[in-house]
């Protein structure tokens, strides 16, 4: 059995699944590191999603439907940074209405625009080209993950890469640190941490926009009412774990990519579907229980802390 | 105060327009919008309507009264959908494995409904207190789980075949909660009504709500205070879950008579009766007025879909940019630390 | 540069913070502005830094009108501020800290550390700083970590430094070092100006002195036209305080003991703890913060876990009680912190006094509380105590830091407990509360209660104790009567935490 789970369609499909949260929990770990407290991810990947399809459907071009998937993104991201960074609200509470907003206005969209229920579908949706790398599709296994896929791939790791010398080296990555560590300190040497954490915000947007394009216009071509299905909060979890750091980011975004594709693999095995729909959240509470039960149990050590 | 009215203003116009841009996006005919919704809220025959937005009413402020115990006590519990269907869904497998009937058969159904659902409230306190796993994390996972459990018990073993849907069998008509007479609304709202009460005794005259109060505005004053924050915060949870299965199994008793696959989670009980509580800065007697002014929205945007042809998702729309204006006005529901008590 | 304040007032509505105060800063001189706590001086600063621009008057420098729209403006006017409260990213190295916001960046926005690097290290070399520009910030002392802070200013050219109560939180030596710095900065032609309570620091380092009280500027004179005494009273505006009487104790049983207790996270060397406070005496624990009184309290408090040994209330062992337990017994707290540990500042006053007591029959019955008794017991420590509040009902965040402190106090002390544990008990609080709640300590100790406070200030300690242990890294000194003992001698006992020279200091150190 397992070796039919395992066959190099999985790779392709683990690296295909993966990026949506990938992109999402990038924005997020931006947010987390400027010390925005965004838990509104789930909303901007949604809108993302169905902007992408919008867009591609009336150009009939992949690309201008990125540009809206984008726009989609940046728009939830504006809302955000209005009633969180302008006016004084409660981010869990703005995160909260974003997520209804973009739930309630993606689908009131989808059938006052689009006049269906449910699903949308057209041949004029176009979607993002795959990228087939010359050497690299050969190696076996490694091959179909890391080639063949959407120019979102790509652009996610690039951006992981870019990330690490941004954040050390890149004024804005200093001061975006900054204003999530210590935003008094960034103020009283003269700069405004709100403008700060807006740019941390628009740049979520953007990113968990992409998102939203992958997951509608490029692993499928449609659009679902609640498309996001929770990978929006999965990408949260994930940045309040691993605190917004590269590495176990990656690590535990490829690990619910793999946990995911697992389970639409057993799917064909006869468990019941909601078994398998069921095992990648399941999958994220044990890897949070690992990590969160580490931690601790080093405050104890260390610190010796009786009430938690 | 001048400047509070023109804020008022402003957010009122910019509702306004947003309202108008989406009713214009559906093709839809202004002022027939505006009527339909009224009448939908709040009319009908017999003022039909206005009992149904009584009913939503009823499950809404339930959720928002569990929301606002666990947020007051400082539990961020986000977990109320899963909490939620997992009451509903006890409450009618035992309903229609119960041998008997009648009032006493209603109590042990509405009682099945509450202790499912604050064990599965508990569950993230453990996870909470004993695995460090944060409240709020923990019981938004656990919503997923509920839901495809849920899903899966009404589409295989509790499924009513012949009915063709995703659902349990019909419930006895016994345990069907009883009609407020001459009329289709159950008395659920009743039991609500209720709980409400019992709920503004602990907030403003009890013990345990004026401990779990303190434990919520400043949980290291409440350990230093030699307050036992480990026992308020389970048993926080416990009744905040349990006020969740109870609105689950009146959902499931007087409204449906069944559980039917996402018939608890469509609707967004749960995640209203959230941003109600916080809207109000959980400030108790205020969660019932909440509770009636978003059902009234869901009950008007169903009527707008009725008569005028809008989708009625334009409710969550409204819903959403409600919170936004007015969580950007009034002082903040959580005064700790972020990432303290989550 | 020369830089002046004219008639500058400054309203939080209708409270008045600083009432039309006029000074004046010149080059190679160092201004100490004194008053204590909530006079007006941080205020004050605050408008000439830039921090503040909701405020009538006007700030001129070099003799021309300036208005500052943030403190990005009054930088780059050459005006610098070091905070009591260090404004410092912990997980960056000193570099980082000390040039961020005036990074040196290249067309693409990159920032050249290169360079950066040289010039600081220049200002190092040249005012003889010890610091390592490559260490994080985490791993500095208090000391250094105010000198990484006056690194910054240095390295934006500032030529006025305001420093704001910067002896705080310094051992003896590190504040010699730090006057030797600011006398070279002095030479160097820079403006100085100290704000601070401690008068003794200002006659030995200040040229100007000017003082504040509720606002209003009191005097500005040449240090050498004034003297200790004008200075104290100007302060007050009145007579100082009589010292406090005491009774003559002659303390028998023992209230609290721990012997050999080893605690978590009190430093690396985990040497046991032992210490007695009989019934009827005041036992002070001396030393900058920093060295393990936290840990240690929380260990007493029931707050944090021990390794081993054992802790005796009244004779009973309440090592593995909880702190409600520990409550019940005989234990009341008065902790450091009161904002977050103190009191729930969103409740009222009502809400404030009866949370541990809430289960007594006085106030409840087990699941109702008596709204009435509840009421009635506040009003009552509102008026033993003089705070000034609203009403009962009005929540505590509106008070004064005083008044809150004073809340807590009589709060604590009302449960009339045999163990009374006080924690930095009038830590920025005015002289008048600071008074009550010295006086309210005295006579429970007279009443025959045991009282173990934990205090930052020298001055305190010695007032109020019968014998005193001073904590350095985590180990308790041997009780010393407070008869034999001088602040010089406490000076000399005390660490600061990551003191590079910790070494050397723990040989002198008892066993």
């Amino acid at each position: 059995m397992l070796e039919s789970i395992f066959d190099p369609a999985f790779a392709d499909s683990v690296a295909r699944i993966s990026i949506p949260i990938l992109l999402a929990a990038l924005g997020g770990a931006i947010c987390h590191r400027a010390g925005v407290f965004n838990i509104a991810l789930e909303g901007f990947l949604l809108m993302g999603a169905f902007m992408a399809v919008l867009g591609s459907h009336f150009t009939g071009s992949a690309t201008w439907g990125t540009l809206s998937a984008i726009c989609g993104g940046i728009f939830m991201a504006l809302l955000f940074a209005e009633f969180h960074l302008r006016r004084p609200g409660d981010p869990i509470v703005v995160s909260i209405a974003i997520n209804l907003i973009s739930l309630g206005l993606s689908t009131y969209l989808l059938r006052a625009v689009f006049d269906v229920s449910g699903v949308f579908q057209s041949d004029q949706i176009q979607k993002i080209a795959l990228i087939d790398i010359p050497l690299i599709k050969n190696i076996p296994f490694l091959g179909s993950f890391f080639s063949g896929q959407s120019l979102l791939f790509y652009l996610s790791l690039a951006i992981v890469i870019f990330a690490h010398f941004f954040f050390k080296y890149h004024q804005l990555g200093i001061w975006l640190r900054a204003a999530g560590e210590n935003k008094q300190a960034l103020e009283a040497g003269g700069v405004s941490s709100k403008k700060i954490q807006f740019i941390a915000l628009i740049l979520c947007g953007a990113l968990c926009g992409l998102g939203g394009a992958q997951l509608s216009i490029s692993n499928v071509g449609l659009f679902v009412e609640n498309m996001s299905a929770g990978r929006g909060w999965i990408a949260v979890v994930i940045v309040l774990v691993t605190g917004g750091r590269a590495l176990p980011l990656l690590g535990l975004v490829f690990l619910f990519g793999t946990i995911d594709s697992a389970s639409l693999r057993v799917q064909g095995f006869g468990w019941p579907q909601q078994f398998t729909e069921m095992m990648p959240y399941l999958a994220s509470l044990l890897a949070l229980i690992f990590v969160c039960y580490r931690k601790l149990k080093f405050e104890k050590n260390t610190r010796g802390i009786r009430n938690v | 105060m001048t400047h509070r009215l023109y804020s008022l203003l402003a957010a009122s116009m910019l509702l306004l327009v947003t309202f108008a841009s989406l009713i214009w996006l559906a093709d839809a005919d202004f002022f027939k919008s505006i009527m339909a919704f009224f009448k939908g809220a709040f009319g009908g025959r017999k003022y039909a309507y206005l009992l149904v937005t009584i009913s939503k009413a009823a499950l809404i402020t339930g959720m928002a009264i569990a929301a606002l115990i666990a947020f007051r006590a400082g539990l961020f519990n986000i977990g109320g959908e899963g909490q939620l269907v997992i009451g509903g869904l006890a409450s009618a497998f035992v309903a229609i494995n119960l041998p008997f009937g009648g009032p006493a058969g209603i109590f042990l159904v509405l009682l099945a409904g509450m202790i499912a659902a604050g064990v599965w409230a508990i569950i993230a306190g453990i996870m909470k207190l004993w695995l460090g796993v944060p409240i709020l994390v923990g019981t938004l996972l656990l919503n997923y789980p509920a839901r495809y459990i849920a899903s899966y018990f009404v589409s295989h073993p509790l499924r009513d075949i012949s009915s063709g849907m995703p659902q349990t069998h019909l419930i006895e008509k016994s345990l069907w909660l009883p009609l407020i007479p001459g009329t289709r609304l159950d008395i659920g709202f009743i039991f609500i009504l209720f709980v409400f009460c019992l709920v503004l005794i602990y907030c403003y005259r009890t013990v345990g709500g004026y401990e779990a109060k303190m434990t919520g505005l400043s949980i290291d004053f409440a350990n230093a205070s030699g307050l036992k924050t480990k026992k308020i915060s389970l048993e926080t949870l416990a009744l905040s879950g349990a006020i969740a299965g109870l609105v689950g199994a009146i959902a499931v008793l007087g409204l449906h008579h069944r559980f039917t696959d996402g018939m608890l989670v469509q609707p967004l009980y749960a995640w209203t009766g959230i941003v109600a509580a916080l809207m109000v800065s959980l400030i108790p007697w205020a969660v019932l007025p909440a509770g009636f002014f978003f059902a009234a929205i869901h009950s008007g945007a169903s009527g707008m879909e009725r008569t005028a042809d809008v989708p009625k998702e334009i409710a969550i729309i409204i819903q959403g940019m409600i919170i936004l204006f007015v969580a950007s006005k009034v002082p903040t529901a959580f005064n700790q630390n972020i990432g303290d008590g989550k | 540069m020369k830089a002046e304040l004219h008639e500058i007032s400054v309203n939080f509505g209708t409270f008045c913070a600083v009432n039309n105060v006029s000074l004046s800063f010149a080059p190679g001189e160092i201004h100490a502005l004194v008053g204590e706590n909530g006079a007006g001086k941080s205020t004050a600063m605050s408008v000439l830094f830039g921090l503040n621009t909701d405020y009538q008057g006007n700030i001129v420098i070099n003799d021309q009108h300036r208005r500052w729209k943030s403190p990005a403006d009054a930088i780059s006017a050459g005006v610098g501020m070091v905070h009591q409260h260090f404004m410092l990213q912990e997980t960056m190295s000193v570099l980082e800290n000390v040039i961020l916001c005036s990074e040196p960046v290249n067309k693409l926005g990159f920032v050249s550390f290169a360079t950066a690097a040289k010039s600081v290290q220049n200002l190092i070399d040249s005012y003889d700083l010890q610091i390592d520009q490559t260490q994080k910030v985490s791993e500095l002392s208090v000391g250094q970590r105010q000198a990484v802070e006056i690194l910054k200013l240095l390295y934006r050219r500032s030529d006025l430094l305001i420093l704001d109560e910067p002896t705080a939180v310094l051992t003896p030596n590190e504040k010699n070092e730090l006057f030797q710095s600011l006398s070279n900065f002095k030479a160097s032609g820079k403006s100085i100006i100290l704000i601070t309570h401690k008068i003794d620091e200002v006659m030995m380092i200040a040229d100007k002195v000017s003082v504040m009280r509720s606002g209003n500027l009191i005097s500005s004179k040449l240090l050498k036209n004034t003297s200790k005494d004008e200075i104290q009273q100007n302060i007050i505006g009145g007579t100082l305080p009589k010292p406090i009487k005491r009774k003559k104790m002659h303390p028998k049983n023992i209230g609290f003991e721990m012997k050999k207790v080893i605690i978590p996270g009190l430093a690396t060397r985990r040497k046991p703890i032992s210490l007695k406070v009989y019934l009827g005496e005041i036992v002070g624990i001396a030393g900058v913060s920093g060295n393990g009184q936290t840990p240690l309290v929380e260990a007493i408090v029931g707050l944090r876990n021990i390794l081993s040994g054992n802790m005796l209330l009244s004779n009973e062992t309440i090592s593995d009680k909880d702190v409600s337990a520990r409550r019940r017994k005989g234990l009341s707290y008065i902790p450091e912190d009161r904002q977050r540990v103190g009191l729930a500042l969103d409740a009222s006053v009502i809400e404030n006094s009866c949370v541990s007591q809430i289960r007594n029959k006085k106030f409840s019955n087990g699941y109702f509380f008596n709204l009435q008794h509840l009421r009635k017991f506040s009003e009552q420590l509102v008026s033993e105590y003089d705070i000034r509040v609203g009403t009962v009902k009005s929540k505590v965040r509106t008070m004064s830091g005083g008044n809150k402190q004073k809340l807590v106090v009589a709060r604590e002390l009302e449960q009339k407990k045999q163990l009374v544990i006080a924690e930095n008990p009038t830590w920025g609080v005015d002289i008048g509360a600071i008074n009550k709640i010295h006086q309210e300590l005295i006579k429970m100790r007279d009443m025959g209660h045991a009282i173990l406070l934990v205090s930052n200030e020298i001055e305190e300690i010695m007032g109020l104790s019968d014998r005193i242990h001073v904590m350095a890294n985590g180990q308790l000194s041997e009780a010393m009567s407070s008869a034999e003992v001088t602040a010089n001698k406490l000076g000399k006992l005390m660490l600061s935490h990551n003191d590079p020279t910790l070494s050397e200091k723990l040989e002198k150190m008892q066993p």
